[in-house]
């Protein structure tokens, strides 16, 4: 393109940056192979320190329902639900929301308030998670302990609503992102028939973007899962299962850094490698979900340019 | 005859005097123009004299660009009942449904064929069951499509060709039975087969309908208007008809003259 203009300094300049691309291009196969390394090295550690468990029959003792460390019982199995409890809650909560909101981004809202919402949730995105840990201590746990009348207010619900704010931003982007990218005479089709705003959403835009939304939600909850200070801050802690919305519970990764902080030796100790380690596998499941169906979506779908 | 006809016949849309400023900018002024059924009228001008916008002034399609300001009317007989779409003459929705419209690229939604033409029929008239088969096996008969797609309802309707895509549209609106259609330069983006297959279809369907059209192509327009509107910077300049289009040397020198 620089050499058809026939202009001899851009041309030049292309020569030049040749160059410099072989650099960059060095630069980031380094730095690709290190981050490959790395992921290589903590999956190996995991599988090292969890080695133990197997080789000495100890696994039975961690896939178990009952953690009391001192009368030697180290299941991780009620954390393990805590989690998925406390991510799933979360992600019915805050998938709706996302729902809504991008209703509210493509169809309703026009103008200045359009551009607000948007630059509120893009906010939301940068606020650290320590912060909805800490504002939801002093301002949701209060009013969950009073009004429900159970507990400590210190509960997989609260735990929930807390972690639905985080996961929403996520969500949002996402999808807001997919449906962008659906080609605007859709709109204009589907106006053009008479459907109402929230038609379109319904019957043409979602279902239109429903990979997109599949995608969403897997990152949510991938987010749910990983998220350790909410969790730790709000949830209680207490190392039983999810049977109710108003009791505590601990999740695996609030779970990996209590025991993390006190212990360094002892079965407990391994069995938060075993805990890591299933997070790890969760985590890494969702991104090659991820990866397979936007791979997949790609062909069928009607995107801007095609 | 012609005339005496429309003399005893009211128009079915009648714009008048419809002035479309988008953030104060005139892109249409003045316009006046009626549509009676049974006649395809054909808006003809230069890119960017406002014929899309005339178009979609028609079914308020316009409301959806940010700063956009309409003033005049646009009558719409529905039911032996007229009132002015700008003066909550009907809903919103229930407008488009009477006042179909078609695009320049065939806006199909990527669903099956069949969801394309169910959607709103099940949004709308609540049809469901063996009323829907027969109503979808109707309307793509209607458009020339049932040979066609009969054993593949339910592929993807973007695998089907561009000429087969811009009738399923056609379908698609048929079935809201409106009465009145607009196409915006509905065969621009087919090949001359399919274009071809487009313009005996609209020859057909005006029995039944009023057709408010714009064509890129002056051959085209000849073929199929019954009346042309031409188009000059948000204005009608000239308004020509059956006598106008029979000799194309005079039609060619009276566009030239008006473009």
């Amino acid at each position: 393109m620089f050499a058809c203009n026939g202009n001899v300094e851009t041309f030049v300049l292309f020569r030049l940056s040749d160059k410099s691309e072989k650099w960059i291009e060095w630069i980031l196969l380094i730095a690709t192979c290190i981050s490959a390394v790395a992921i290589i090295a903590i999956l190996s550690l995991l599988v090292a320190f969890c080695l133990p468990l197997f080789t000495l029959g100890r696994i039975r003792g961690v896939l178990s329902s009952q953690w009391q460390p001192s009368g030697g019982y180290f299941g991780i199995l009620p954390m393990c639900a805590g989690s998925l409890a406390l991510s799933l809650l979360a992600l019915s909560i805050a998938f709706p929301a996302a729902m809504g909101i991008c209703t509210l981004l493509h169809v309703l809202a026009r103008g200045v308030f359009n551009r607000f919402l948007l630059a509120t949730v893009r906010f939301m995105t940068g606020i650290p998670t320590v912060v909805y840990g800490f504002v939801s201590v002093f301002l949701l746990v209060p009013p969950m302990r009073e009004w429900l009348g159970a507990g400590t207010g210190f509960s997989l619900l609260t735990a929930a609503f807390t972690l639905s704010l985080l996961i929403l931003p996520t969500i949002v982007l996402v999808l807001h992102a997919r449906l962008e990218q659906i080609d605007p005479i859709l709109r204009l089709a589907s106006e053009a028939l008479g459907l109402t705003p929230i038609q379109q959403m319904r019957h043409v835009l979602f279902p239109v973007a429903s990979r997109g939304m599949v995608v969403a939600a897997v990152l949510g909850m991938g987010r749910a899962i990983g998220d350790t200070l909410i969790s730790l801050m709000v949830a209680g802690n207490a190392p039983q299962f999810p049977v109710s919305l108003y009791h505590s519970i601990r999740t695996l990764t609030a779970h990996v850094a209590l025991v993390v902080a006190t212990d360094s030796r002892s079965m407990a100790y391994q069995s938060v490698f075993a805990a890591g380690l299933g997070l790890f596998l969760v985590t890494g499941l969702i991104t090659l979900f991820i990866r397979k169906s936007g791979k997949a979506g790609r062909e069928v779908r009607r995107e801007k340019g095609f | 005859m012609e005339e005496t006809v429309r003399k005893i016949m009211e128009p079915i849309l009648s714009v008048e005097n419809l002035s479309v400023h988008f953030s104060d900018k005139p892109v249409l002024q003045d316009v006046s123009l009626s549509l009676w059924p049974g006649e395809i009228t054909v808006i003809v001008g230069p890119s960017g004299s406002g014929k899309s916008t005339l178009l979609r002034a028609v079914n308020r399609l316009n409301e959806l660009y940010p700063h956009c300001r309409t003033s005049g009317s646009v009558r719409l007989r529905i039911h032996g009942e007229s009132g002015d779409v700008y003066r909550g003459f009907m809903a919103l929705s229930e407008l488009r449904q009477r006042v179909g419209m078609v695009f320049q690229t065939p806006a199909v939604f990527p669903f099956s064929i069949q969801k394309n033409l169910t959607l709103p029929l099940q949004v709308y008239l609540g049809v469901n069951g063996s009323t829907l088969t027969e109503r979808m096996e109707e309307i793509l008969r209607d458009v020339g499509l049932w040979e066609e797609v009969k054993d593949r309802l339910r592929d993807d309707a973007t695998t089907l060709s561009g000429g087969q895509q811009q009738r399923l549209c056609i379908a698609r609106m048929l079935a809201l039975k409106p009465a009145v259609l607009l196409l915006d330069e509905p065969t621009a983006s087919l090949d001359f087969k399919s274009a071809a297959r487009i313009e005996k279809l609209l020859l057909n369907l005006k029995r039944r309908y009023g057709i408010l059209a714009v064509s890129h192509s002056l051959a085209q327009t000849r073929r199929i208007a019954d009346r042309v509107c031409v188009l000059r910077e948000g204005r009608i300049v000239q308004e020509l008809d059956h006598e106008h289009l029979r000799d194309p040397d005079a039609f060619q020198t009276i566009i030239d003259v008006a473009f």
